[in-house]
């Protein structure tokens, strides 16, 4: 049990810097997921606090100690990899008593601890085989068995659920955040996928380029996202954005745009003030769109030709033009609507963000 | 930004600590000896001789420039690695396609074509000695005598010698390109050729467009490798032709020269003129080629 | 795959690999039908009306009988034998070493140090020899097995550190870091994780070093010299030829059971070494 602090991270390539400043304070017992995409620095994070990269700059504790020139086997975390990386020439039994070997456990203490990670995982059956007689999920579960039997400080995922079908993914994000109510450990997760991230962490870091985004609890991300990039990030289908000019007319700001014009929402108004007849970016996800009936407020109602649409069953997805681009709007199932039909949209207006054009902040 | 972390540190420690066991070893039997090999072909260093060596700069070179046998025997290594690297890497490249479709037996069948190369050479050349020159009269020893006699008396004395060295050596040489190219054909993911016979129909213009370019690497390194052997020969010629100077190669004339009459300085000397050959061959095979890293066998 | 006509099959695969065969087996069957010829046959006149050049009537036992008890054949097969295990153990040790630590560790001078390592291997012997035959005469080794033993290693180091760190290259790191997370140093996780998974690649390196220090010819012809301390191809080529006799049945008995163990470790390993010389190249 321990928290995790990074102050001022840094790692350097060669030529790449791929992780940038990183202060990151990760309390005992939490589940603290970084996400983003590919190359945005969350692994090479990752792999630093488990000692397997070196730190260019800044520091890790670990509980209270700085671990920075500790070799990983000294640092108490146990680490669970997209690959699973099972030892093949070893039974499901040996590799989950691996790391208890080579810390000298009673031979007692071990089939203790592995009978006891086996039956949580539900493997007893699979201790005798080889790792190559297993199928993905049944590998997946001994590599998380490995890292509970050690009761390690710290958990660290490194994108574990990536190689398993989409079926499987599922099943095994919930039987993960189970694991993780049970056993209380404080657990680093690393994703691409904005749906594990939301579904899995206590709160949640958005990376990209190296540089940490924003940090806070899901829900927090997605309705307070702190710049374009959050907003766009997270939430699927992801935010439309369109390229608005703020004006103001009748005693009220408007933001327009080529056959768009909407009112901006009183929440608004005042920190678009010093926006007025400058260009910003309007930001609404598909789910705060609707096909406008006649009780909507016109001043949020605008037209739109559609272009594809998406039945999905629970929902309908559609792509629509507006403004002179793309946009997706998530709607009623009920909902019948013809490919080119001429049609009306309105937002909620409480759910609209602005965004500045150029440092991409939320206004 | 502080310089190497403990850890990094240990890492270097501990990959100079796996390597010095090699490094050492290399260097006592493979560096100091070709140090000393070119200091001594600037002598006239002899164990026959007493007293010191003398210094006698390129001298040793200047003489073998000027001598017709050494470029005859030039002559004769640079045909032999040429010939005989063309029909290795034929025939090694038919036995590598006939094997890389699993069919009843190839395994027998690859333990067989493995087998001339997995065999000491030194002994199957007896064989092929007993084949080609029978010396006494047996069965047939009649009517390879006359083959000989022919072959000699139209190319002169010593082709037939050639032949038989040229031919052990394809037949030896050509099992191993077979194999090390079978294992450049089962890396290459099948469907690369099932997507070409799809393309074309002809099997020809198939191994020509798909499969060399594909294996372009894998000869890269056949071709080097056949070749340096080939330059560096010395115990299939001296053995096929029971030691006798019939033919000579640049090796045969070194191992001569050096154990035979002692001559240390000449012979280090003969011995360091073939490596310009092998830096060209290095040189071209690479250039032409372009292997990857790591493809050492 | 297509469904071809079978005379085509037989035309572009039946035929040339018979050929192939025949051609690659004939001077095999050649030195066995010799080997077990008797004399009086063996030494007759091709004129003779019984003559059967390829096959023996009444085959026999008596070159091998004499080999094992009129030469020093056992002896040189223990030579041999001792020192291309000696020589192999001690080129895999430092291979397994060297490659793992090109393989995984970032040094500087690695690439270097590879290449030249990858060098040595194209050094012939051809250009050895002769310091080399200096050598052992200034630490008095000539005429002993540890002259071959020091010296096969110089060609056998660099085929084993290549081969072998082409193997590591295929096998995942995070094997690695994950043991070395679970509590091993970088050098346990390379002795208990990686070593046993490369298994394969070892033991064809292994096989390979074996068959090139067994078959190994100008290093032995040089720095030994006593007849009863000679490897298998240097004694048969040199003791039983003498002069321009050829005592050709123990000759070709000599090398039939001369190169026995090679071939047997190359039947029972085969498979081995394939997947071995593939996964590395694969690397």
């Amino acid at each position: 049990m321990a928290q995790v602090m990074m102050k001022n991270l840094n790692k350097k390539y060669d030529e790449v810097h791929a992780v940038k400043d990183v202060n990151l304070h990760i309390r005992d017992k939490e589940f603290m997921v970084l996400v983003g995409p590919s190359g945005c620095g969350k692994s090479t994070t990752l792999r630093m606090v488990a000692g397997l990269e070196e730190i260019t700059a800044g520091e890790i504790m670990i509980g209270d100690r700085v671990v920075n020139d500790l070799p990983p086997k000294d640092r108490d975390i146990a680490m669970v990899f997209q690959n699973y990386a099972l030892y093949p020439h070893m039974t499901v039994y040996d590799n989950m008593a691996f790391g208890l070997k080579m810390r000298k456990f009673p031979k007692l203490e071990i089939q203790k601890r592995v009978q006891e990670a086996a039956e949580i995982l539900g493997i007893q059956e699979l201790l005798r085989r080889k790792p190559r007689q297993l199928s993905g999920g049944q590998r997946q579960r001994v590599a998380v068995g490995r890292a509970i039997v050690r009761h390690p400080q710290v958990f660290l995922f490194d994108e574990p659920l990536s190689n398993l079908d989409a079926k499987l993914r599922v099943q095994m994000r919930v039987e993960l955040k189970r694991l993780h109510e049970r056993l209380e450990t404080t657990a680093i997760y690393v994703t691409h996928d904005q749906v594990e991230a939301m579904t899995l962490g206590d709160r949640v870091v958005v990376m990209k380029d190296g540089w940490i985004q924003q940090v806070g609890e899901p829900l927090e991300l997605y309705g307070k996202p702190a710049n374009k990039f959050v907003a766009g990030f997270i939430g699927s289908p992801a935010m439309n954005f369109l390229d608005v000019k703020v004006a103001d007319a009748n005693g009220a700001l408007w933001a327009e745009a080529h056959g768009l014009r909407v009112k901006v929402p009183p929440a608004h108004t005042s920190r678009l003030m010093p926006y007025k007849g400058q260009q910003v970016t309007l930001g609404v996800r598909p789910e705060d769109l609707q096909l406008a009936s006649g009780s909507d407020p016109s001043e949020y109602v605008f037209d739109a030709v559609v272009d594809v649409v998406e039945p999905l069953g629970s929902e309908i997805l559609l792509d629509l033009r507006a403004a002179n681009s793309t946009i997706v709007a998530r709607v009623e199932p009920t909902v019948r609507v013809k490919v080119h039909e001429k049609t009306r949209l309105a937002m909620t207006p409480d759910r609209a963000h602005f965004f500045d054009v150029n440092t991409e902040l939320a206004i | 930004m502080r310089a190497a972390t403990t850890t990094r540190r240990r890492d270097i420690q501990l990959a100079y600590l796996l390597l010095a066991p090699t490094l050492l070893l290399l260097l006592t039997v493979l560096a100091y000896p070709v140090g000393w090999e070119v200091w001594t072909s600037l002598t006239d260093l002899s164990p026959l001789k007493d007293g010191p060596p003398a210094f006698v700069g390129l001298a040793n070179y200047r003489a073998f420039l000027a001598d017709p046998e050494f470029w005859r025997a030039a002559a004769v290594t640079v045909v032999y690695a040429a010939v005989t690297s063309v029909a290795k890497l034929a025939l090694g490249t038919g036995f590598a396609l006939l094997l890389a479709r699993p069919f009843r037996g190839r395994a027998l069948v690859f333990l067989a074509v493995f087998l001339p190369w997995a065999y000491p050479a030194s002994v199957s050349v007896i064989g092929w000695y007993w084949t080609l020159s029978p010396p006494i009269p047996t069965a047939y020893s009649v009517l390879m005598g006359n083959i000989k006699y022919a072959v000699d008396s139209a190319f002169g004395g010593g082709a037939w010698a050639f032949v038989s060295v040229t031919l052990f050596n394809i037949w030896r040489g050509s099992s191993f390109i077979g194999v090390f190219l079978l294992a450049g054909i089962n890396a290459i993911p099948p469907q690369l050729f099932e997507c070409a016979v799809l393309e074309s129909k002809s099997p020809w213009r198939r191994f020509w467009l798909v499969t060399v370019p594909l294996l372009k690497p894998f000869f890269a390194l056949a071709v080097f490798l056949s070749l340096a052997m080939a330059f560096a020969d010395l115990a299939n010629v001296w053995m096929l032709t029971g030691g006798r100077i019939v033919f000579p190669v640049i090796g045969t004339h070194a191992y001569w020269l050096a154990i035979r009459g002692g001559q240390f300085g000449a012979a280090s000397a003969l011995s360091l003129m073939l490596v310009p050959f092998f830096l060209v061959v290095l040189l071209v095979c690479f250039r032409i080629f372009d292997p990857p890293e790591g493809t050492g066998a | 795959m297509l469904i071809e006509r079978t005379w085509k099959k037989w035309v572009y695969f039946y035929i040339p690999l018979t050929v192939f065969v025949v051609g690659t087996l004939f001077p095999f069957y050649w030195m066995l039908i010799t080997a077990i010829r008797p004399d009086a046959e063996l030494y007759r006149s091709w004129r003779a009306a019984t003559n059967t050049p390829f096959w023996t009537l009444q085959p026999t036992l008596e070159h091998f009988r004499d080999l094992m008890a009129k030469t020093t054949f056992p002896q040189w097969l223990w030579n041999t034998f001792f020192i291309a295990v000696a020589s192999t153990a001690i080129s895999l040790f430092c291979g397994l070493l060297a490659g793992y630590a090109l393989a995984r560790l970032r040094f500087p001078m690695a690439g270097t140090l590879g290449t030249s390592i990858f060098v040595t291997y194209l050094v012939p012997p051809t250009l050895l020899f002769i310091p080399l035959a200096n050598i052992i005469r200034t630490f008095q080794l000539g005429d002993t097995p540890w002259a071959l033993i020091l010296t096969y290693p110089t060609f056998l180091i660099p085929f084993c550190t290549w081969l072998l760190m082409g193997y590591f290259k295929t096998i995942p790191r995070e094997l690695e870091e994950c043991a070395r997370i679970d509590g091993a140093t970088r050098f346990g996780a390379m002795l208990r994780i990686v070593f046993p998974i490369a298994v394969p690649g070892i033991l064809s390196a292994g096989i390979f070093a074996f068959t090139l220090s067994w078959n190994e010819f100008i290093y032995a012809l040089v720095f030994l010299s006593s007849p009863e301390k000679k490897t298998v191809p240097v004694g048969v080529v040199s003791e039983l030829i003498r002069g321009d006799i050829y005592f050709w049945g123990q000759l070709m008995a000599g090398a039939l059971l001369g190169s026995i163990p090679v071939a047997l470790v190359y039947s029972f390993f085969v498979e081995y070494y394939v997947t071995g010389l593939t996964g590395s190249v694969k690397g």
